[in-house]
């Protein structure tokens, strides 16, 4: 499938950046049908701060404000739901509050320095944004990388969706009073981060990547322990898994809750396991080349159930991925003191990973070793758009399980 | 006394000639009031006659007045002084129409209710009273179509006393009260229908949904009150006197159950200023008329056991009267001042009385919505206290069906009394208490509406406080008695031996000595005190974006949505949710059957051609006749 | 079937017990008042997540803040401790305001700023009881060895 990640203006032209079979690439838009091939062009055109910014009006009808300062959902952000009592009539989201500009903050930096901005805008996908932008830059600056750094990308990437899909999950449970469960899962989650520090240095494996290649790679015993811990993790997240959803209370709330048919996930441009859970298999997967492939999980109801159990079953996958990896030195035996140098000092280009949540974008413009254009586009964006137009109709009390399961966070939507 | 009567009429009607100078007009209906008070207050203690005038043999028209009479006189006058207060200041509003016409015609209408000896001055004061609020009703000079409703009502009210007259005097010779002895039980139906259908009584309380909204505040303040406290009058007078019927007073008990329960469920939905103490007068007339079924049922039964219990219904059914009588006067004046103050109709709009508009008003609508939520030490605490104690002693009847049906009358008018609870917070914490969004109302000379708030106020407090004077004041000092510490007239017992007790005279002593004084005390030794706004998110909340009414009552409306038959309207430009009072449907069935044909009656007939028409003429004239005929 | 869940929570025993040290020195004010009970409240004004997530996992029950009296609140109004994440963004400069306002006293403020200085974010604004300003992404026991620090809790499991 064609998924438009991001649309590029620069100097009066304008260029759609689509990710088919695992490859990203540039268009230049040449006719209005490119793009009316795309429902949600406008949407990631416009970039809004102010999502789905209408109002709803009746006798008793009221906007309920949810933020921007709440405990239930931590992040700046502020939600704007009509309402006439407990039924949500429509959902907006506005960004505004944490737009922190760090695009713009990336202009005029080398694409070194610019590496933390990336990993800022979202630390919890901060290898994700690292990775998209560094093969952007590769890309621009027609970099070849070594095969060894692109495994380690690749297992780490996996390190970070374990992580973030144990916090998603333990979220639910939470919200649903799960408090066993959601206890356990919170302790895998922080294993995993614990783990994090182990193999990178970092809980959220932020400065391990780098343009070309990285810092460092893990020692030995590092390793080993990771693979230990890995087993352990994924093997105690299996039975409580498979004890939650023997629990009919939790199930019901999470099911039905938040439904999306396959074509609504596609026309709002969704990707990751949002839109897996919808029936989709979209090619993410294919990004990048696997030693040992991965495979793409995918439910058929659309609903928190259904994103829930996407996220689960990628999660016991991803354990056993990065189990079997360092189980082969092939795949992560090389030489990290050569770094690679660029072969231009000029050019544009982009770059894509597949974080936890959907495809993360970069398109980046280098002029003499310093960046002059970037821009990220993340999926908790269109995520958001989604989170807001399932919210529409449900009943607030379903709010969490809805907004949680799309796995969307503010800072990496408003960047 | 005599004089002070006649004064109380003269007055009204020299009210009713100056009708063009309104103020005065008001003043004028104030003076009579207050003439008919103390009437009230000195035949409490001294019934005689007033006047008598035969027609013909059999027919007279004599006025007098009893203890039960000037009972209700007083509990009316006090009313009727308040509305006129209150009158003299809202009649800006109105000052180019007739109303202050209307209102002392239908006061003068009431003092001949109230004084009618026998059928036929009955019916005179009835009809009255019947039309002239149907004249302050329409005095917008719109909604005619509405306000038509009421007078069908009225009408059908009227019909019922006056064929249950018409049997009385075919049976009996006489229309007098006291014929009355010797009525059959037809007779009790046909009177007792046509004094329920004046108390709004569910489901003839139909004409109330579209008019109440409409018509000036005192209008609807009269209508509510003193015109519902008529019919109370009418069957208190004609139950003790009249006939036993058991299965008519266990109709009589569900369908005031039924009504209570009604009322207040559609109070809950109700989002105008004046639907919402509308549906309460059906709520507390609800009750009433049980409490009255009771009455009427426990006399009947020669138990001594009952003796007790049927003072205790009859003692209950009227402070119930009387706390309705106060508190709606009281939140209708405030309610009235506050939505013409800000001119508006919706409860969402009226917000922000306390700061917006006035204090005395908002503590009115406090103290009377307070009141009907059964909130001590007020008086319609004791009321609601009194109809529930009547219904946990049906035990004592002696048969299952009985008991069956006061159970589950007592079930009903529980859930009333919650229901009504849910109404009252709402109509509160919005109207009075709620935030005025910075807005100001317009400014109105209000000094005789606070005046008359403030005394209606410091009565519906003073009438709970001071328990005890009141029931001896209506004559049941026997229910009072001494529990444990308390001496001898602070506590209502509801039975003897002690069943269940109350005194709110020691609920006010505690409430002062343990809550008032220590929270004054606390308030004044704060020093370090920070007022903030409410915490929302971190910014302050926008008109827009506060709670609205309809919101706050919502989720009851999905729960019950089977019975509210609740429709979701999503369209663009309108959003919300509706619901529908179906006990109104005969009612609209009716009308709509009516005017179909009306429209078909005229189209065939009045077609222009005279010799059809001269037919149908003909044709009605000979029905008459031969009807005639045969009843003679 | 549905399974019985306590049976499941109780057989692993989770918290650890270890000592937990403040990075910084922290000078009280109010003496030993919170030493039972320290409610926080946690405000994000434009930290990168990765603040939200070491909450997040300060909640887990490796640390099991509840022992020490440690919790987190949902009003400000309840808060005996403000912790700020993040430099604010302009636009949230006002709700911080406003929740500093809700602050009843005595409360003291600590902030956690994690932005790249490459970001420009304005500066913390000047603020009473302001008693830590940590730098970067602490982890969750340094953030406990904080708070117990500041409630002077003797109740650390060593």
């Amino acid at each position: 499938m064609r998924l438009l990640a991001g649309v590029i203006e620069t100097d009066g032209n304008e260029q759609l950046l689509i990710i088919e079979d695992g490859v990203a690439q540039l268009f230049f838009v040449e006719s209005e049908e490119q793009r009316k091939e795309f429902a949600y062009y406008s949407l990631l055109k416009d970039r809004q701060l102010h999502l789905r910014n209408e109002s709803v009006s009746g006798p008793g009808v009221f906007r309920f404000r949810y933020g921007p300062v709440t405990a239930g959902v931590r992040e700046a952000g502020c939600f704007n739901l009509y309402t006439f009592g407990e039924k949500i009539l429509y959902a907006g989201i506005d960004l505004s509050w944490k737009h922190r500009r760090v695009e713009n903050a990336m202009i005029n930096k080398t694409p070194q320095q610019a590496v933390n901005l990336a990993e800022s805008i979202c630390s919890n996908f901060a290898l994700s944004h690292s990775i998209a932008f560094t093969r952007a830059i590769e890309n621009a600056l027609d970099m070849k990388v070594d095969m060894g750094v692109q495994n380690w990308r690749n297992i780490l990437l996996e390190a970070e969706r374990i992580y973030n899909h144990l916090h998603v999950i333990a979220k639910l449970a939470s919200a649903a009073a799960q408090k066993v469960l959601s206890s356990h899962l919170s302790s895998l989650f922080e294993e995993a981060l614990r783990l994090n520090e182990i193999l990178t240095g970092s809980r959220y494996l932020m400065g391990i990547n780098d343009v070309g290649g990285l810092h460092h790679i893990p020692s030995l015993e590092d390793m080993q322990h990771a693979i230990t811990t890995y087993a352990l993790i994924s093997k105690r997240f299996e039975r409580l898994f498979v004890h939650s959803v023997n629990n009919a209370n939790y199930m019901d709330r999470l099911h039905a809750s938040g439904t999306l048919t396959a074509d609504q996930a596609i026309a709002m441009g969704l990707s990751g396991p949002s839109l897996r859970a919808c029936g989709v298999k979209d090619d993410l997967n294919a990004t990048i080349s696997h030693l040992i492939q991965l495979p793409v999980i995918t439910q058929n109801e659309g609903d928190a159930l259904a994103r829930m159990e996407v996220r689960a079953e990628e999660l016991v996958n991803s354990c056993e991925y990065i189990i079997d990896h360092l189980k082969i030195s092939d795949a992560w035996n090389f030489n990290s003191d050569e770094k690679i140098e660029p072969f231009n000092q000029s050019g544009e280009g982009c770059g894509i990973a597949n974080s936890p949540s959907g495809a993360i974008a970069y398109y980046v413009a280098v002029n003499d070793g310093l960046i002059t254009h970037a821009q990220a586009f993340t999926p908790s964006y269109v995520g958001m758009c989604a989170a807001a137009f399932s919210l529409d109709d449900h009943i607030f009390t379903d709010f969490p399980f809805i907004f949680d399961s799309f796995g969307v966070h503010f800072s990496d939507a408003a960047r | 006394m005599i004089n002070f009567f006649w004064a109380s009429l003269f007055f009204f009607l020299v009210g009713a000639l100056f009708y063009k100078k309104s103020k005065a007009s008001y003043l004028l209906a104030f003076v009579g009031s207050v003439c008919a008070l103390l009437v009230g207050i000195y035949a409490l203690n001294h019934s005689n006659q007033l006047f008598r005038m035969s027609l013909t043999t059999h027919i007279s028209i004599t006025l007098g007045l009893d203890h039960l009479s000037a009972l209700f006189m007083i509990i009316a006058s006090i009313a009727w002084i308040a509305l006129a207060l209150f009158s003299v200041d809202y009649s800006v509003f109105y000052s180019k129409s007739n109303l202050s016409l209307g209102f002392n015609l239908a006061l003068s209408g009431m003092m001949l209710i109230l004084s009618a000896r026998d059928g036929f001055s009955l019916l005179i004061g009835w009809e009255i009273m019947t039309i002239f609020a149907f004249i302050m009703m329409v005095t917008s000079g719109k909604h005619y179509d509405k306000a038509y409703r009421f007078l069908a009502f009225g009408e059908l009210s009227t019909a019922c006393l006056l064929i249950g007259f018409a049997i009385l005097y075919q049976s009996t010779a006489s229309i007098t009260f006291d014929a009355l002895t010797r009525g059959g039980s037809v007779i009790l139906i046909f009177l007792s229908l046509g004094f329920i259908i004046k108390m709004d009584i569910v489901p003839f309380h139909g004409w109330m949904r579209g008019i109440y909204g409409e018509m000036p505040d005192n209008a609807a303040a009269i209508l509510s009150g003193p015109v519902t406290l008529m019919g109370v009058y009418g069957l208190e007078r004609i139950i003790p006197i009249m006939p036993i019927n058991d299965s008519w007073n266990l109709v009589i008990i569900i369908l005031g159950a039924l009504s209570a329960f009604w009322g207040g469920l559609q109070a809950v939905a109700a989002n105008k200023v004046r639907l919402l103490p509308a549906y309460s007068t059906i709520e507390n007339n609800g009750m009433i008329l049980t409490a009255i079924g009771f009455y009427a049922l426990a006399q009947s039964i020669t138990n001594p056991d009952l003796r007790y219990l049927a003072m205790f219904a009859q003692a209950a059914s009227v402070i119930i009267a009387l706390s309705h009588t106060f508190s709606k006067t009281l939140l209708f004046m405030s309610l009235g001042h506050a939505k013409e103050a800000y001119d508006v109709h919706t409860i969402d709009e009226a917000r922000g009385v306390w700061s917006g508009v006035g204090k005395i008003p908002a503590l009115g609508i406090v103290v009377s919505a307070l009141s009907f939520s059964a909130f001590p030490p007020l008086i319609g605490y004791v009321g609601e206290w009194m109809i529930l104690e009547t219904l946990f002693q049906s035990y004592k009847f002696p048969n299952i069906s009985t008991e069956f049906i006061a159970a589950l009358s007592g079930v009903l008018t529980a859930l009333a009394i919650g229901l009504i609870g849910f109404a009252m917070i709402k109509l509160i914490g919005y109207t009075a208490l709620g935030y005025d969004h910075g807005r100001k109302s317009r400014i109105i000379s209000n000094r005789f509406m606070n005046g008359s708030e403030a005394g209606m106020l410091l009565l519906v407090i003073l009438c709970g406080v001071a328990l005890p004077a009141v029931i001896t004041l209506l004559g049941f000092p026997q229910l009072l008695t001494s529990l444990l510490d308390v001496p001898a007239p602070f506590v209502l017992a509801s039975n003897q031996p002690i069943f269940g007790v109350i005194s709110p005279t020691l609920i006010t002593l505690v409430l002062i000595t343990l809550l008032i004084i220590p929270v004054i005390l606390f308030m004044s030794k704060q020093k370090n005190v920070r007022k903030v706004s409410s915490w929302n998110g971190g910014l302050p909340l926008k008109e827009e974006e506060y709670f609205t009414a309809q919101a706050y009552s919502q989720i009851l409306e999905h729960i019950l949505r089977n019975v509210y038959r609740t429709k979701e309207v999503r369209t663009k430009n309108r959003n919300g949710i509706e619901v529908e009072d179906i006990m109104l449907k005969p009612m609209n069935w009716l009308t709509r059957f009516v005017q179909k044909i009306g429209e078909g009656e005229a189209l065939v007939l009045m077609n222009g051609i005279i010799s059809v028409y001269v037919t149908y003429i003909l044709l009605l004239f000979i029905i008459v006749f031969v009807i005639g005929m045969m009843v003679m | 079937m549905l399974k019985w869940w306590p049976l499941f929570g109780i057989r692993r025993h989770l918290t650890e017990k270890r000592a937990y040290k403040s990075p910084i020195n922290i000078q009280s004010h109010y003496g030993s008042i919170f030493q039972r009970s320290l409610f926080v409240y946690i405000l994000d004004v434009g930290s990168s997540n990765a603040l939200n997530f070491e909450i997040s996992a300060l909640e887990s029950p490796q640390y099991n803040i509840h022992r020490f009296g440690i919790f987190l609140t949902d009003s400000p109004r309840h808060a005996d401790v403000l912790l700020i994440l993040g430099r604010p963004t302009e636009v949230m400069l006002a709700p911080m305001n406003e929740t500093l306002n809700q602050l009843p006293e005595p409360y003291y403020v600590i902030t956690i700023d994690d932005s790249c200085d490459a970001l420009m974010m304005s500066p913390y604004p000047e603020m009473k009881h302001h008693v830590a300003q940590l730098k970067g992404v602490p982890s969750p026991s340094e953030i406990l060895g904080l708070l117990l620090a500041i409630s002077k809790s003797k109740r650390i499991v060593l």
